[in-house]
């Protein structure tokens, strides 16, 4: 590339990042939304669902129970759980579960659930009448589960005992001997790779596409919505650099974007996750290449069809309403590739657009390193990034782009 | 006779069927002041455009003194478009310094002629300043600015003084004949033929898409055999002039039938009138 080219593409390149960062609201979208995400999330998400249980425990619930006689001490097990009890008769019923007149009560919450209890020779029969869609009422059927449960292991025990045997070998006579975690041939490295691999390529894939969606449509529609296309039409340099010089400004703007990203989940893993749940994976010189090299093919990719379906629309309401649905493309695939086995994947995978990119991140992350799924997914998405930025230059040629619908 | 500087020879440019220029042959000569004058409509702007590298000819050619196709010498033409194009998040200098390294001009060259030509427009202490808050004028002369800082051969204005308070619009035309004065070439377009008589050594009277007359105002009035440029005006352009219709706008057939489709018909209403 000449001398001269190179410096006007840099140029605009230069000139379309120091506009943008000069907007505040970029800077919040583009910088402090994708650092922060990740930790508020990490931090954020444990005590909502803390304040969640606690607020489900501090609930009074009411309760009735039907019986014909009760067990010995689940009274007692089930007065110790915040629950009111009313006990009433026994309705005839063919069985336990069919809510006959207590249904009514349960629609409009004058109980939040029914213990239907009877003894028939050794055995306990019970049924609880609930309405699922009752956040109390799930609760209370919940506790008298867990009541239930703890009287059924006393009473297990106290048989077990009776007939002369001893618990804890009658319960569990086939037990795991030494640390589980021990026995996993896989590394710590590697199992942290696996779990990271669940989401790390969807996160990188929506948000490339998704961060690149506002620079694009500002640089080009709204350029032409603002008019001042044409007198950069006008300027000595051609329609490519043109094109290069705003799809470096859009790279590198969703670049930081997804680097922040990736740095925040990084030490949201780090250092608020519990490190039984995530780790750091581990990954070889030559995977973190590939991992890049992976990120900037589907960049390469994105940016150009982003940047082409922007300047093919008339003005930024266009734009946006073609790019915002457009992300469906992205994250139906991104789905699709969480399911998808990777042992023993056949090559063909690794040909299908995105798919490929996010297959290959997948592999990368779990440190497998598969010659021909490599050239596969590099051959391939080398294609794309051509003809998308092909597409894209054809785009940039168009000459009613300095005409505007606004 | 003055050096040619800008040729363009035969020269149609049609938009599938719409037709914004059908056959235009046109000389600039170095050192004048061409007006380009039409109705909204009449294929100015398409022409200023072609001249400026931005549309290619259907068919034709411009051309440039030494031959070369006028896109391949972009740098000698300083454009200002109707809508001046500035960024409102740069300041006046940024906006000029983008576009004069983007010529290759260096920083200090281009500052040097910024300074020179903000003085006489009274932009000096205004070039510090992002754009964002300017004024239509104090936009239209950073523009012209933006056009001059890397010493254009031909300055190419669209509708310079449109939507300018009567002070702003007389600097520009002011500036516009001082360059001409100092040896410059300036195409003006505008739909004001008493502007295009004030500032213009020759006027080119361009109507649904073709040139209708070109020369002097004297000129225009003996070809027409009318008292007045105005009178010679409508007498040249006496057929109606096209409508500026939507459709001169690119737009896809469904995108088009979709809008038709959610827009009701106007109704038909019975005026009578009396008298």
């Amino acid at each position: 590339m000449a001398e001269g080219s190179a410096m006007r593409i840099k140029q605009i390149a230069k000139k379309e990042v120091v506009e943008f960062a000069r907007d505040w609201r970029t800077i919040i979208a583009i910088i402090v939304i994708p650092l922060l995400m990740f930790p508020l999330l990490f931090i954020l998400f444990p005590v909502l669902l803390q304040s969640e249980a606690a607020e489900l425990q501090s609930l009074e619930l009411d309760l009735t129970i039907q019986t014909d006689g009760m067990p010995n001490n689940l009274s007692t097990i089930i007065n110790q759980s915040s629950i009111q009890i009313t006990y009433e008769e026994l309705p005839i019923l063919d069985d336990l579960s069919q809510p006959g007149d207590d249904l009514e009560k349960l629609r409009n919450g004058t109980v939040d659930a029914v213990l239907r209890i009877t003894q028939s020779e050794d055995i306990w029969y019970y049924s609880i009448l609930h309405m699922s869609t009752s956040e109390q009422s799930r609760e209370a059927k919940s506790r008298l589960l867990y009541d239930l449960n703890e009287w059924e292991n006393n009473e297990t025990a106290a048989r077990i005992e009776s007939g002369g045997l001893d618990v804890n070998s009658t319960l569990d006579p086939l037990r795991w001997d030494g640390d589980i975690s021990q026995a996993d041939a896989a590394t710590v490295g590697e199992q942290a790779g696996m779990a990271l691999s669940m989401f790390i390529p969807l996160v990188l894939a929506v948000w490339t596409f998704s961060s690149a969606i506002q620079p694009s449509i500002d640089m080009t529609a709204g350029e032409r919505e603002r008019g001042t296309l044409e007198a950069l039409l006008s300027l000595p340099c051609t329609r490519l650099e043109l094109l290069l010089g705003k799809w470096l400004a859009v790279a590198t703007i969703t670049g930081v974007g997804v680097l922040l990203q990736i740095f925040g989940l990084l030490f949201a893993i780090g250092y608020l996750a519990s490190s039984s749940i995530l780790g750091v994976p581990e990954l070889s010189i030559l995977t973190i290449v590939l991992i890049i090299g992976a990120i900037m093919l589907f960049a390469i990719m994105v940016v150009a069809i982003e940047l082409a379906l922007a300047m093919r629309s008339h003005s930024v309401k266009e734009a946006g309403s073609i790019l915002g649905p457009a992300i469906m493309l992205i994250i139906f695939p991104a789905l699709f590739t969480q399911v998808i086995n990777l042992d023993g994947i056949e090559s063909f995978w690794f040909a299908i657009p995105v798919v490929n990119v996010l297959l290959a991140l997948r592999e990368l992350l779990m440190n497998r390193i598969i010659t021909t799924h490599i050239l596969i997914w590099v051959g391939t998405s080398l294609l794309y990034a051509v003809l998308a930025a092909k597409y894209a230059s054809n785009q940039f040629k168009r000459e009613d782009i300095v005409t505007s619908l606004s | 006779m003055t050096e040619k500087l800008l040729s363009i020879k035969g020269v149609a440019k049609h938009f599938d069927e719409i037709k914004a220029l059908t056959h235009v042959d046109l000389d600039i000569h170095s050192g004048e002041i061409v007006g380009l004058v039409g109705s909204n409509g009449a294929g100015k702007t398409t022409l200023l455009r072609l001249m400026a590298g931005v549309y290619t000819p259907t068919s034709g050619s411009v051309t440039l003194q030494d031959g070369s196709d006028v896109t391949k010498m972009r740098h000698l033409l300083g454009v200002v478009p109707e809508s001046t194009g500035l960024y409102s998040r740069l300041t006046a200098w940024e906006n000029i310094r983008y576009h004069s390294r983007l010529y290759g001009i260096d920083d200090e060259t281009s500052w040097k002629r910024t300074q020179l030509f903000a003085s006489r427009l009274g932009m000096s202490d205004s070039l510090s300043r992002h754009t964002k808050g300017f004024s239509r004028g104090m936009k239209q002369k950073t523009a012209l600015l933006r056009a001059l800082a890397h010493g254009p051969s031909i300055l190419l204005l669209d509708e310079p003084t449109a939507g300018l308070d009567i002070t702003s619009a007389r600097t520009v035309r002011a500036l516009v004949k001082q360059l001409r004065d100092e040896g410059g070439t300036v195409v003006y377009s505008t739909h004001q033929l008493e502007e295009a008589k004030q500032v213009c050594d020759r006027i080119v009277i361009i109507h649904n898409g073709e040139v209708r007359a070109d020369g002097s105002p004297q000129q225009l009035m003996q070809q027409t055999e009318q008292d007045s440029l105005e009178e010679a005006y409508v007498a040249l352009t006496a057929d109606q002039a096209r409508a500026r219709t939507e459709d001169d706008e690119s737009e896809g057939r469904f995108t088009a039938w979709w809008r038709k489709l959610f827009t009701p018909k106007t109704p038909e209403l019975e005026v009578e009138l009396n008298g």
